[in-house]
């Protein structure tokens, strides 16, 4: 793959960690600040917040709607491509949502509707934090069974975690919500960020030969399996945003920035680290 | 290859178990033209690609953990007036209640009663949560609507608090209409004046006939019904106990749906005296005459066939996706995956540049989601949009495992003898299962979330790892050993 070389040999390990471990500190930083802020690191779609989401198909302008929904929380209008009209309520109680929806049901029979309870929500929210911290910690307990030792083990956790933190911050950056489909990408991300470190990891510790050609050979196949990914993923979101499909749009644009990110942790991060490892001695 | 190295390489086991299981997946498929000449599969798709309602419903109810000094019986009864509700003892140490309290608003009521709260969780039993089921799926069926699926979302310790129903092909209204708005139908008896008092629910009701004309021809309207022998014996001895047998006139049966009057007379004579010597669970509610006895009837019947619910409902979360939407999404995500295995294919083949490996791979990427499509043909599974997600990111990091094992046995360019073939195989295989067991150990806590909507997408992604695993992987093993070694 001649796209572009990679070559390590000439950085120390501090030097190539620099960049990502930056990136890292700047995300955990700001993500703290909108925990600080909003309440959440990342903001909370409908599925956690509470609310009603309204997708349709129309030529009415936002002033037809907004005085259709006149008696309702709207929160939002913004407009797609063919005149799609994206509408969001904040949660309300049973009898008006059921008002709300026989309303537009009135008013738009096609619409998209979905509607998520404050309480129901909240349970919601619960089950996928505890998801993602039961997602990681089965990553760590595989990845610390699978090395054995310390440091490598724990670069690939470090490595993995920096992909969330930073697919996080990024998400909050250009205005991605959490809802059940990133959620999903996330977790899926924990699962496929380790790949490449696995490989590396594997190259490096398993393998006879020169420490810079063995880094050299595992980039080699590694980002070749990255682009992979990346291609099916690319795929999938560019026709989920031409066809404005929502949830396969949410899912492939968190995998996205998490396999970019995922380059970065892996190929600096985690090679940095071992590159130490092994030259420190400790490896073989 | 000649006709016996393709012999050879199609009778290896590995090889062959894939084969065997892509015939059997396009089996399970069963692509078709249907009657009008449209393609036409065994796939089933959730509601967000055919159109259709999902209600999740919440249950106001609550199953309480409680020790007593008192007899429980006594306990259960004085706490039943006090909460005016009905209550339901689940075991020696829980009870359901079919109202809605706070723990903190119970406490006191239990302490005054000789009583302690022990635990505190919204939801009813699973028995209860198992007839609130079975009587939305009744009431489902009445309405003629075919695809629909009614789920119990039971918890650890057996209470279930949500209800899922999915109903194909109507909209949010309908849908509510048909469950959400569920009415909760109680017969109660008049005591004194303006009192009354709960004889009992909707589900002691087990079968109610269509209006009929007592006696035959009389254009006196009416509807029967059946009791439970549960609700027989109650209906007799509350019918005893306030008087209605001895006075029918002053003691009117009142039958209420949401707490609203439906329907209110007083036993005949011939009923009252019957129930006085034992219980009767055939009944008859006369109506009128005329036509208006015969609309009356029919909607009675409607309100005694919708059985209510024996607890109340709030809609906790709902979807409603159009039918139009639907199709479309689908279009969209068959091209979606379409485009993902070009596109990978393109990547795979800037590297290789060499169509004897690309090839086998992009077919082992695409033997693998066949299999994966034949299995959830198989097990009715529905297709909704999370699940594709999942299938195509199989179909990305399918393809990287097959990217490690090609990388792995070509290792510097030089094409292994067997038996350094086969311990680069078990190097590269090393690689794979633990890049395997950390994605399905990290998608694990989704599949087992009960109120996900995305159980379809975690499943898939799982199931696709150890298709992967177990299936294609040896199988690509084998046939690029064939193919490198030429």
């Amino acid at each position: 793959m001649g796209l572009f070389k990679y070559t390590i040999e000439k950085y120390t390990p501090k030097q190539l960690v620099i960049i990502p471990l930056a990136l890292l500190a700047v995300s955990l930083l700001l993500l703290a600040f909108s925990t600080l802020t909003t309440g959440t690191p990342v903001q909370l779609g409908i599925d956690f917040s509470g609310g009603t989401a309204v997708n349709l198909f129309t030529t009415d302008s936002k002033e037809t709607l907004q005085s259709h929904f006149a008696g309702y929380p709207l929160n939002s209008i913004s407009e797609g491509v063919n005149d799609g009209k994206f509408l969001t309520f904040s949660a309300t109680d049973d009898a008006t949502f059921r008002e709300l929806s026989a309303l537009i049901a009135q008013k738009y029979p096609d619409a998209q509707i979905n509607q998520i309870g404050e309480t129901f929500g909240k349970t919601l929210q619960y089950q996928a934090v505890l998801a993602l911290i039961f997602s990681f910690i089965g990553m760590v307990i595989v990845i610390f069974i699978s090395f054995r030792t310390f440091v490598p083990a724990g670069a690939v956790v470090l490595s993995a975690f920096a992909d969330m933190a930073i697919t996080a911050e990024a998400m909050n950056s250009i205005g991605l919500q959490l809802t059940m489909g990133t959620v999903a990408a996330l977790l899926m991300l924990i699962g496929y960020s380790v790949d490449s470190d696995i490989l590396l990891t594997n190259r490096v510790l398993k393998r006879q030969g020169k420490l810079h050609d063995k880094l050299q050979g595992a980039f080699h196949t590694g980002i070749i399996m990255t682009s992979t990914t990346l291609a099916a993923v690319a795929a999938m979101f560019i026709v989920s945003w031409i066809g404005s499909v929502q949830i396969l749009m949410e899912i492939s644009a968190v995998l996205l920035i998490g396999l970019v990110a995922d380059i970065l942790n892996t190929w600096l991060t985690n090679a940095a680290i071992l590159k130490w490892y092994v030259q420190k001695g400790d490896g073989k | 290859m000649n006709g016996a190295q393709w012999k050879k390489l199609i009778t290896d086991w590995r090889v062959a178990a894939l084969l065997i299981l892509a015939v059997i997946s396009i089996v399970a498929i069963f692509p078709h033209l249907d009657n009008q000449g449209d393609l036409a599969t065994n796939l089933q798709y959730g509601l967000d690609l055919q159109g259709g309602t999902w209600l999740q419903l919440d249950i106001q109810a609550e199953v309480v953990g409680f020790t007593t000094a008192e007899p429980v019986e006594t306990f259960v009864t004085n706490l039943s007036k006090k909460l005016d509700t009905e209550i339901i003892v689940v075991d020696a140490n829980h009870l359901e209640i079919r109202k809605l309290y706070s723990q903190a608003a119970l406490e006191p009521i239990f302490a005054a009663e000789g009583g302690k709260v022990t635990g505190y969780q919204q939801g009813v039993s699973k028995a209860t949560a198992d007839d609130v089921k079975r009587i939305l799926e009744n009431k489902i069926n009445t309405y003629g609507t075919q695809d629909a699926k009614v789920n119990t979302l039971t918890g650890l310790n057996n209470v279930a608090r949500y209800i899922r129903v999915e109903i194909a092909g109507v909209d949010m209204n309908q849908a509510q209409q048909i469950v959400g708005k569920q009415g909760k139908f109680e017969i109660r008896v008049v005591t004194t004046a303006n009192q009354t008092e709960h004889v009992l629910f909707g589900d002691a009701i087990t079968n109610v006939q269509v209006p009929s004309q007592v006696p035959p021809g009389s254009n006196h309207w009416g509807v029967s019904f059946t009791l439970i022998d549960a609700g027989a014996a109650a209906f007799q001895a509350a019918a005893i106990k306030y008087g209605a047998t001895v006075d029918p006139d002053n003691h009117n049966l009142v039958m209420l749906l949401d707490n609203k009057t439906v329907y209110s007379a007083p036993l005949s004579p011939d009923l009252a005296a019957k129930v006085k010597t034992s219980p009767i669970n055939q009944l008859y509610a006369s109506t009128g005459n005329g036509d208006y006895g015969k609309k009356e009837a029919t909607n009675l019947e409607v309100h005694l066939r919708a059985g209510a619910l024996p607890v109340d409902v709030t809609i906790a979360g709902s979807n409603q996706q159009p039918a139009p939407m639907g199709e479309r999404y689908k279009a969209m995500a068959l091209l979606a995956g379409i485009f993902a295995l070009i596109t990978v294919g393109l990547v795979i083949y800037y590297r290789y540049r060499e169509p004897s490996i690309v090839l086998p791979m992009v077919l082992i990427n695409a033997s693998e989601v066949l299999i994966l499509l034949g299995f959830i043909a198989l097990i009715r599974f529905q297709m909704d949009l999370p699940t594709i997600a999942g299938l195509i990111a199989v179909m990305g990091t399918g393809i990287d495992q097959l990217v490690v094992i090609t990388d792995e046995i070509l290792h510097e360019g030089k094409v292994p003898s067997p038996n350094i073939y086969l311990k680069r195989l078990s190097r590269a295989l090393s690689i794979i299962v633990i890049a395997a067991a950390t994605v399905l150990i990290a998608m694990l806590p989704l599949a087992l979330m009960d109120l996900s909507t995305l159980k379809g997408f975690a499943i898939i992604t799982i199931l696709g790892v150890l298709v992967g695993v177990i299936v294609t992987r040896p199988a690509y093993g084998r046939i690029i050993m064939e193919i490198l070694s030429r």
